[in-house]
């Protein structure tokens, strides 16, 4: 019982990370979060939880994502941390 | 061409009322949305659940003062009435403040929006069953209160209590728990 009530007053479970370059690869399209949030279908807040990797997206969206913005899958998304200016 | 507002008659919402919700433009509850003003109208809430359960004891409140029947109906239901309207109220802002996300339909809301939703809801049915236990062992331990009797303890305020608790705790777990909403 203490546990649920603990788990409830969290603000959230802790996720395995999916690190990305979402942020990057949209500024350098000049999309907005929106305009992403649009092509893919998704809650512009959705994009921002992405791009703080707060969020793990599914397949689907991971997919939907990385065709908006011209890149593979491979190239967008890792579950180990990206080197800094690549 | 007419518009299609589709209704959604088991989760009690409209396409377009969670589509409004869902955008920000034209928004005047921008400032509900704030996790900390949420957090607030969530302890605002229980509290008001709590008021609204005690109505139960009311009458025992009413012997005990000194003023005459006139003036106890009309204080007494009065309050019953601010009560209750401050509840209804209080609920719609909550449905507004969690964008209608935790009685919205799958198709309506994105990959996390339907998750968050489904959390709040599973960690609802836990609290379901805390009150639920909570109230058994108040029936069965506390005073006595009779369901609609009319007379003594009548527990119709504990009844109404409970069932707005239960319609507002997926809405209440979602609005306390996440940050951006």
């Amino acid at each position: 019982m203490l546990h649920s009530i603990y788990a409830i007053c969290m603000s959230r479970n802790p996720e395995e990370p999916v690190y990305n370059r979402i942020e990057q690869a949209r500024t350098a399209l000049g999309l907005t979060r929106q305009e992403l949030a649009d092509q893919v279908g998704v809650h512009y807040q959705t994009i921002g939880y992405l791009e703080r990797e707060e969020y793990s997206p599914s397949l689907v969206l991971a997919l939907r994502i990385s065709e908006a913005l011209n890149q593979s899958v491979s190239e967008l998304f890792s579950m180990t941390a990206f080197k800094k200016g690549k | 061409m007419p518009k299609n507002n589709k209704i959604y008659w088991f989760e009690g919402v409209t396409e377009k009322g969670v589509k409004s919700l869902l955008n920000d433009q034209n928004s005047k509850f921008a400032w509900l949305r704030l996790q900390r003003n949420r957090r607030i109208l969530v302890i605002i809430m229980t509290l008001g659940f709590l008021v609204l359960s005690l109505g139960s004891y009311w009458p025992v409140l009413k012997a005990n003062l000194t003023i005459s029947q006139g003036a106890q109906l009309v204080i007494f239901s009065t309050t019953a009435i601010l009560v209750v309207l401050s509840t209804i109220v209080g609920y719609l802002l909550l449905r507004v403040s969690v964008r209608g996300i935790a009685d919205a339909p799958d198709e309506l809301l994105d990959e996390r929006q339907i998750k968050i939703r489904n959390t709040s809801f599973r960690y609802s049915y836990y609290l379901m069953g805390y009150i639920t236990m909570g109230l058994m062992i108040l029936l069965i331990y506390g005073p006595g209160v009779s369901l609609f009797q009319g007379e003594g303890n009548d527990g119709s305020y504990l009844f109404i209590a409970v069932l707005f608790a239960f319609a507002s705790l997926p809405s209440m777990t979602l609005a306390w728990r996440e940050k951006d909403i």
